[in-house]
């Protein structure tokens, strides 16, 4: 007969059956392996364990292969923490396109341990990371993240940043968002852009309330 | 990270009313964190009636009393029954059978054509609800694969909600579940079973094996490895971004290196995890754990 019936459907790995067991200090030495799909198990065991913590971060600094990295920021996601927003935010100023991508997502998903970073990011001297603030911003489940997308397009220098923040209030903003739209245009008379982009978000708006 | 609140609301109503809102949010957080499964506000009706019911089954008195019971109980067993009511169990044979169409003409000779090993090609349904989906598996490649006639296959179906396996393991189903499946091919793997129903052939029940198992927790997933296939449909969209997460990651270590994951038309890996690769096939876009990553 073709199709065969398991009588155990489960099975354990060789590997994962010596790797079960161990320790945290034993997973800890193994985010130093030289094979990436040994880090990648360590970190995946390591999920939720706070004293791992700074191994991680030692080891996500150096670590280049995607989906052991990505492990790593998955254990972090499960780490409730404070830590682990101090430790991913510096990160917002890789040049590595991939690592900041991530960062960006997994800080998207920890808005208790954001919000109280949101403040003085949103007012970064850089305004490459103001704007990957408003890109958290997008999907952060925080009560505050209206204020703070207005506070920025009342308040920004840069139109990029305003622009990155009407984006999103198009899709988040509610009626408390209208004056500042209306105001934007005024402050980059000689973009374009940012009045059509205002007009845009401050139109569905509207039509959203009107419905 | 979701945090458990530190006390419930006192002021709560009785059961045969509405929950407040502090014990739906109570009760929100404890079950995303037992099985990975976020409630919007808008789903607020769908809970409700859920909890309601299940308070007044177990003779509760109060949200509060069930709550501490149900956190608290060692066996787990009303946890479970709570989740066969809140899991949505509705599909139906050849469900999406653009993919089964990309299984048999693309996914299965890669397979072949790649693996090292002996013993028959793995494929995983998860969740396999009431069984549709495993028994479709099985009856597509039977019905339009001719390399099963000297590769064997086996197929493993896993839930959450146990009552969906039992019936599943029952494999009697109604017209429903049976509308996209050719005359021919019902009357070549089914009995009738009353006057609305019919059941699977002995044989093709007996060739699949399902098991219990919530992807949310490590422990459960932790022992199935060495898939080739796994059809995950539809149940990635449920979960929030920490919890699409995860499974991600554990549906990776439960497929061999260059296995395939075939999910919901809706569904997009590359938007919850870069650990796959996205293949374009003729009838469908699946996603692949790298070779590379032994």
């Amino acid at each position: 007969m073709p199709l065969t019936r398991s009588k155990s459907p489960t099975r354990s790995p060789l590997q994962e059956r010596r790797e079960s067991g161990r320790g945290v200090a034993e997973l800890i030495a193994q985010l130093q392996s030289d094979d990436a799909m040994q880090r990648r198990r360590a970190a995946r065991d390591l999920g939720g364990c706070v004293d791992a913590l700074p191994a991680l971060e030692h080891a996500l600094a150096r670590e280049t292969v995607t989906a052991t990295r990505q492990t790593m920021l998955t254990a972090l996601m499960s780490m409730d923490d404070e830590r682990v927003a101090t430790m991913l935010l510096p990160m917002l100023r890789s040049d590595d396109v991939a690592l900041r991508n991530d960062v960006i997502e997994v800080l998207q998903s920890l808005p208790g341990l954001v919000a109280p970073h949101m403040s003085s990011l949103l007012e970064d001297e850089d305004s490459d990371v103001r704007i990957f603030a408003v890109n958290i911003l997008e999907s952060l489940r925080h009560p505050d993240v209206p204020r703070w997308l207005q506070a920025v397009i009342e308040h920004d220098e840069h139109v990029n940043v305003c622009a990155a923040a009407v984006d999103v209030l198009t899709d988040v903003g509610d009626v408390s968002a209208l004056p500042a739209l209306d105001r934007l245009p005024q402050r980059f008379p000689d973009h374009p852009f940012i009045h059509f982009a205002a007009n845009m978000a401050a139109e569905g708006i509207r039509r959203g309330d009107d419905a | 990270m979701a945090t458990m609140p530190d006390r419930i609301d006192e002021q709560q109503p009785k059961v045969d009313g509405r929950l407040s809102d502090a014990d739906f949010r109570t009760f929100r957080e404890f079950y995303y964190r037992k099985t990975g499964n976020w409630f919007d506000d808008n789903k607020r009706y769908f809970v409700d009636k859920r909890l309601l019911e299940r308070i007044r089954e177990s003779g509760a008195e109060s949200f509060r009393a069930y709550f501490t019971s149900l956190r608290f109980e060692a066996s787990g067993r009303e946890l479970q029954m709570l989740t066969n009511l809140m899991t949505v169990n509705e599909t139906y044979f050849y469900r999406e059978d653009y993919q089964l169409r990309c299984l048999v003409a693309d996914i299965l000779p890669q397979v072949l054509r790649h693996r090292s090993r002996t013993g028959p090609i793995r494929i995983w349904s998860l969740p396999c609800s009431t069984g549709e989906e495993p028994y479709s598996l099985a009856i597509y490649l039977l019905e339009h694969w001719p390399d099963i006639e000297h590769v064997d296959v086996e197929i493993v179906g896993s839930d959450i909600d146990t009552v969906a396996l039992e019936k599943a393991r029952a494999g009697r189903y109604g017209r429903r579940s049976l509308n996209g499946l050719p005359d021919a091919v019902r009357e070549r793997y089914f009995e009738p079973d009353g006057p609305q129903h019919h059941r699977l052939v002995d044989w093709l029940r007996d060739a699949i094996t399902f098991t219990r198992v919530n992807i949310a927790d490590v422990r459960d997933t932790r022992a199935y490895r060495d898939f080739d296939v796994i059809f995950c449909r539809n149940l990635l969209i449920y979960f929030d971004e920490a919890s699409r997460r995860k499974a991600a990651e554990q549906l990776f270590d439960a497929l061999r290196p260059g296995g395939f994951i075939c999910l919901g038309h809706s569904e997009f890996m590359s938007r919850i995890s870069p650990l796959f690769t996205p293949r374009r096939f003729t009838d469908a876009i699946v996603y692949q754990r790298p070779e590379n990553t032994r």
